[in-house]
């Protein structure tokens, strides 16, 4: 049951809070339906909304998002149109107005369709409390007060996310990747999978299957066959494991090819 | 127990809220204002939509203390007397009710897109209301119904400029 | 607004009066439509009362299990919970909301006592003067069950060695004296004999929940007179009033439903759900009480549309009349009946399709298992039996290499034929739908299918 909810005006005080047991509200949009409808222990939770964490910087090439930034704010950033059909795929208008970076770096599979994008773009989060950027996917739970990360050179971001429906709809299967090619073959590939594992899965046998490579129908038919094995899914209500893995190949090859 | 603040519909407002008092209830239960409506509590079905500083919102997924002093909007302030506003007409003249559930919110959800965008495609309006569910599955009126409002707005909009 | 489609009156128009449809074709506004665009609207939920106590509900956690115990006092100790409320609380806990109309037994408890037929099933009902406080005191009620062989299978729950889940010792319901509704005209027997093609598939759906925007609730309050007043969103008024009044073991004269504002019904209202147990608790605490399915149990425990299971056997000649139709139909009504008795005999009025056969045999079955009861929903009973007999339809009719439309006009029913349950048709239109239909798809029919009508008697020999 929900016992306080703290409004601190700053981050210190914020720490401060979560130390003796309270649990971080970013947007709410994952943590308020299971305290609106189920029992629970007794729970204190810590709004960020007033600790001065939302905001965008974009110096040169690198990109620093606030952790209460939210989604809508993304969304409308004529500065981070890379990361525009990614927000866009997440969950619904009224909920991205809620709904922050913070807080989609946490949240549960099938969801963090934001977060999935940020690994492939080797994004850093920045933890309250002065120990360095650590990356992503953060490997136990810290109060993130920033994402910061650099903005590769056009068409190298790749993104496409399957789901149910075109828009409001949970992944199915989630593809981002960063793949830079050099003289004809792929020089540099970071792959990201949702969807197909209670974790967001960093494709490492996808990755070496693309690398020294053209990026053709060949290769990435190859590098689909050897990331099946790094896939975990679960049924769901949005769909079976079975469908996933199916799937998988189809959706690797939409993003990385574009057909 | 906290006090909270909150200015709906242009008015400003007080009232005591618990831990577990989200804007929703806040909203329905303490001031009276019932027409967003709880339909699932997470945040799912956009029957709560109201504007929190001008963005729609699941205001059931807000606890009320965490927005303290912040301007609400409510489909309760759209009409001023018996004049409806502009989405508020079309969806009416449109027939783009049934069982009226998920009105309030799908007309907050089209406000706030007008707002932002005065001459939205059929694809905006789309998205712009994919949060809001109509199980009555009243989607294609209520679609044209927004694009009727918003060519209404532009035409107002333009008997303002030549005045 | 002007209309996709214009009203066709060439069709019957002997039949019509003049001044006849003065409001088809019209535009009418709503009368509720007004409320609807402002937020005005009353819906139950649009009410508050000072003192509001809430109900929220201990659920099975098996599909079905015999219950050794339940322990409700750690709920107790939640601050803000009144009291619980088990079956011992309800006057008359067993019933069949369709009893109103004759059906029997008796078949469903309002809360369980010695065994839960389906995962979900309620078992204690929790008061608070919180939903959050209900909430957290539901949680903490502590039952230990035994858990027994389930049956989630319509044809598994007929086999002979399938457990018996249902105390009446039987896992269908009985039709006066009956396994199944059953229909039977003519000989189907010697139909097939005398058809020169035999066609038999198996269909089969999956249960389908309403999902309604605004979850089942209601709210109750005492009233100075002794009354109850029941603020509900029940698609049935009269059924909730009456069936909530054996519950409660009062007369009928003490309660009043307000109510006929529906946030999305689709048929998931009709059954009585709510109202009982928030009267009990509004009688037990003398305050006003609050109980509204959250979403998941809107999705989980609210009766869905049955699942079904139709096989569908027909006799045909070469030429396209069907000769024989024998139906054997199982309807999932889960774990209680509901009002799945209702729907399955709605399902066998449905059969042979609006088809004329001269040989007809069909058994519904209403089966009982251990899946979430199931009830209403727009045209149940009918619905999936279309589904398949429409589909029956169209295979044959490839498998044939006929027109599927011929196909129908050339069986379709018309004014004045005997349908299978001795019933005269009149007023069947088929054939001009079916051939208004072509027109309006460009689809082509020859001469003598257009020349077709519903109102010529078809022939002896047709």
């Amino acid at each position: 049951m929900l016992t306080e909810v703290h409004v601190p005006e700053d981050v210190p005080a914020a720490v401060g809070l979560i130390v003796s047991g309270a649990t971080v509200l970013g947007g709410g949009t994952s943590l308020m339906p299971a305290l609106n409808d189920y029992g629970s222990p007794p729970t204190e939770l810590v709004s960020l909304r007033r600790t001065g964490l939302s905001g965008i910087t974009v110096t040169g090439s690198t990109v620093t998002i606030g952790a209460t930034t939210t989604l809508s704010q993304i969304e409308h950033d004529s500065r981070l149109q890379i990361l525009n059909p990614v927000v866009r795929s997440i969950a619904s208008v009224p909920v991205r107005n809620l709904a922050t970076v913070g807080g989609n770096l946490f949240v549960p599979q099938p969801y963090g369709d934001l977060a999935v994008a940020l690994v492939a773009l080797n994004a850093r989060a920045v933890p309250a409390g002065g120990s360095g950027p650590a990356e992503l996917p953060l490997e136990r739970p810290a109060l993130v007060t920033a994402v910061t990360f650099e903005l590769p050179a056009p068409g190298v971001f790749k993104y496409v996310k399957a789901a149910r429906r075109r828009w409001n709809s949970a992944s199915l299967v989630t593809v981002a990747a960063t793949i830079v090619e050099l003289d004809g073959l792929v020089s540099g590939a970071r792959v990201a999978l949702g969807g197909v594992s209670d974790h967001i899965v960093r494709a490492a046998a996808v990755e070496e299957a693309l690398l020294g490579r053209p990026l053709t129908e060949e290769t990435v038919a190859a590098a689909a066959r050897a990331g099946l094995g790094e896939l975990s899914p679960a049924d769901d209500a949005y769909a079976s494991a079975w469908y996933r893995t199916r799937v998988f190949p189809v959706h690797l090859r939409r993003a990385l090819l574009g057909r | 127990m906290k006090i909270v603040s909150l200015r709906v519909n242009g008015a400003g407002q007080a009232f005591i809220a618990r831990p577990g008092t989200t804007l929703l209830l806040a909203l329905r239960e303490q001031l009276g204002l019932t027409g967003a409506k709880r339909g699932c509590a997470q945040g799912a079905c956009g029957s709560c939509t109201v504007l929190l500083d001008g963005q729609p919102v699941v205001s059931c997924l807000v606890p009320a203390v965490t927005v303290d002093g912040a301007e609400i909007a409510t489909i309760e302030g759209l009409a001023d007397g018996q004049v409806l506003s502009d989405v508020q007409q079309a969806f009416l003249d449109g027939f783009a009710t049934q069982c009226g559930f998920c009105t309030p919110g799908m007309i907050m959800s089209a406000e706030a897109l007008l707002d932002r965008n005065p001459d939205p495609t059929r694809d905006e309006v789309n998205e712009a209301i994919s949060g809001n569910v109509c199980r009555c599955t009243g989607y294609e009126p209520i679609v044209s119904a927004v694009l009727d409002a918003a060519a209404r707005r532009r035409s107002r909009a333009g008997e303002g400029a030549k005045l | 607004m002007p209309r996709v489609n214009p009203i066709d009156t060439e069709y019957f128009k002997d039949e019509r009066k003049a001044g006849d449809f003065t409001v088809i074709g019209t535009t009418v506004q709503r009368s509720d439509a007004l409320g609807h665009v402002t937020g005005r609207t009353e819906f139950f939920e649009d009410r508050t009362f000072p003192d509001l106590a809430h109900v929220k509900i201990h659920r099975s956690a098996h599909h079905h299990a015999r219950i050794d115990s339940v322990d409700c006092s750690e709920a107790l100790k939640v601050p803000g919970v009144l009291r619980v409320i088990t079956h011992r609380d309800v006057p008359s806990n067993w019933y069949v909301v369709l009893r109103l109309i004759g059906i029997e037994p008796n078949d469903e408890p309002v809360l369980a006592e010695d065994r839960v037929l389906y995962k979900g099933e309620p078992i204690v009902a929790v008061v608070a003067d919180s939903e959050a406080a209900a909430i957290e005191g539901a949680a903490r009620v502590r039952v230990g069950y035994t858990e027994l062989p389930a049956v989630f299978d319509v044809e598994e729950a007929l086999a002979p060695d399938a457990p018996v889940i249902k105390q009446a010792g039987t896992n269908y319901f009985v039709y006066e004296g009956h396994h199944a509704r059953r229909l039977r005209f003519g000989d189907v027997e010697r139909g097939f004999a005398q058809s020169d093609r035999i066609f038999e598939w198996r269909y089969s759906s999956a249960p389908i929940e309403h999902a309604p925007t605004e979850t089942t609730g209601c709210i109750v309050v005492p009233q100075s007179s002794g009354r109850l007043l029941i603020h509900s969103n029940t698609q049935a008024a009269f059924f909730t009033l009456d069936n909530t009044a054996l519950i409660l073991d009062r007369p009928f004269t003490d309660l009043q439903v307000k109510g006929g504002t529906v946030g999305g019904g689709f048929g998931g209202k009709v059954d009585v759900m709510v109202e009982p147990l928030a009267c009990i608790a509004a009688t037990l605490t003398n305050r006003p009480v609050k109980f509204v399915y959250t979403r998941e149990e809107e999705m989980q425990v609210s009766s869905p549309r049955a699942a079904e299971r139709i096989y569908i056997k027909d006799g045909v000649t070469n030429d396209g009349r069907i000769l024989a139709r024998k139906v054997m139909l199982y309807v999932d009504a889960g774990a209680y009946s509901r009002h799945s008795p209702y729907g399955t005999t709605k399902a066998c009025a449905h059969l042979p399709g609006p088809y004329t056969i001269p040989n007809v045999y069909a058994d519904c079955h209403c089966v009982y298992t251990n899946r979430t009861p199931s009830s209403a929903m727009r045209g149940f009973g009918v619905t999936i039996a279309d589904f398949a007999l429409e589909s029956q339809m169209d295979r044959i009719a490839r498998a044939l290499d006929l027109d599927p439309l011929q196909f129908r006009l050339r069986n379709a029913y018309r004014d004045g034929d005997l349908k299978a349950h001795r019933k005269v048709a009149e007023g069947t239109a088929l054939i001009e739908v079916i051939q208004r239909a072509a027109a309006l798809v460009g689809h082509e029919l020859p001469d003598e299918y257009l020349a077709l009508t519903s109102t010529t008697p078809r022939g002896e020999k047709a």
